[in-house]
């Protein structure tokens, strides 16, 4: 038996957490989202999605310059492929169980993924009279965005396909 | 706050000082928590309230979130009352998460897959033009209020 002075703070949390994931299971199958297993799942896809933005961000801007948003760019393309592959796998029904969906999906990924900061950077390269990057990065981003997504379909499918 | 004002001109400094090493990923992490889960139930909400097959809660919130990021970053910039730790809840932590810029594209994939090919290019537009559009007009409101006060 496992008792709590041979577990640390840190495995204990863990533990608890996936304790409250579990249980929300039975629930979201009876359509009763406002238990407490969907937000927690989404809080915590959320902080780390957000965190990985904020650092991310950072990152790119110290290699890169701030003459171009390179960090929002990479993030929302890199975004869109993951959000490709995941979805596909939770249709294809591989492994992903709705709690993990919504901790990747709703709460990692649309907080990793920003629109906001995209319309943002957008209006400051256009005051910034960067009307060829701002055109750039406007439709690039929607665009490329499509294509990411596109490609981590694919990648989902073949894998689908070698798995059988 | 001294050291604060000094050293939030390098985003460097400030990550490796004591302070800053828990300070931005609380501020950060508590507005993405806001941020998501006013996204999910908001979703939740309004796609059971219209059940119609266009994905108007992403749409809402993606242009009501550009919308404040305007609104706010133009005060904010303008003048300075906001406080950085402010800043980083407000426009990092809760706007960059409620907005979403993955299940934007996965709204429009899922579109094109049934085949509705109109639906698919007038959401694409609309959230790229209206996106733009609706910070614009937060900008100019917060100049509107700016010059009032």
């Amino acid at each position: 038996m496992i008792t709590g002075s041979m577990l640390s703070s840190g495995e204990l949390s863990v533990a608890l957490l996936f304790n409250l994931l579990s249980s929300a299971n039975f629930s979201l199958a009876n359509q009763n989202y406002f238990n407490l297993g969907a937000p927690v799942a989404v809080s915590l896809g959320a902080v780390l999605g957000a965190l990985s933005r904020y650092y991310l961000t950072i990152l790119f801007s110290q290699r890169l310059g701030t003459h171009f948003p390179f960090g929002t760019f990479f993030i929302n393309l890199s975004g869109s492929l993951l959000v490709g592959f995941l979805a596909t796998l939770a249709i294809d029904q591989v492994t992903l169980s709705p709690e993990l969906q919504l901790l990747m999906i709703t709460g990692f990924l649309g907080s990793y993924t920003t629109f906001s900061t995209y319309a943002l950077d957008t209006s400051v390269l256009l005051q910034n009279k960067e009307r060829k990057k701002a055109l750039f990065y406007w439709l690039g981003s929607s665009i490329v965005g499509g294509v990411c997504l596109e490609i981590g379909m694919m990648i989902a499918h073949s894998l689908h396909r070698g798995g059988h | 706050m001294g050291w604060l004002r000094r050293r939030e001109q390098t985003g460097r400094s400030i990550l490796r000082s004591p302070e800053g090493r828990l300070r931005i990923p609380i501020a950060v992490g508590l507005g993405a928590i806001v941020g998501a889960l006013s996204r999910y139930y908001l979703s939740l909400g309004i796609n059971q309230g219209l059940g119609i097959n266009f994905p108007i809660a992403t749409l809402f919130i993606n242009l009501s979130g550009a919308f404040v990021m305007g609104f706010f970053t133009s005060i904010a910039v303008a003048r300075n009352i906001i406080s950085p730790d402010v800043r980083l809840i407000v426009a990092v932590g809760f706007l960059g998460s409620y907005t979403t810029f993955s299940t934007y594209i996965l709204d429009i994939e899922k579109l094109v897959v049934v085949g509705n090919w109109q639906f698919a290019f007038l959401y694409w537009v609309s959230s790229t033009l209206l996106g733009l559009l609706s910070l614009e007009l937060g900008c100019f409101l917060a100049r509107r209020v700016l010059s009032v006060f």
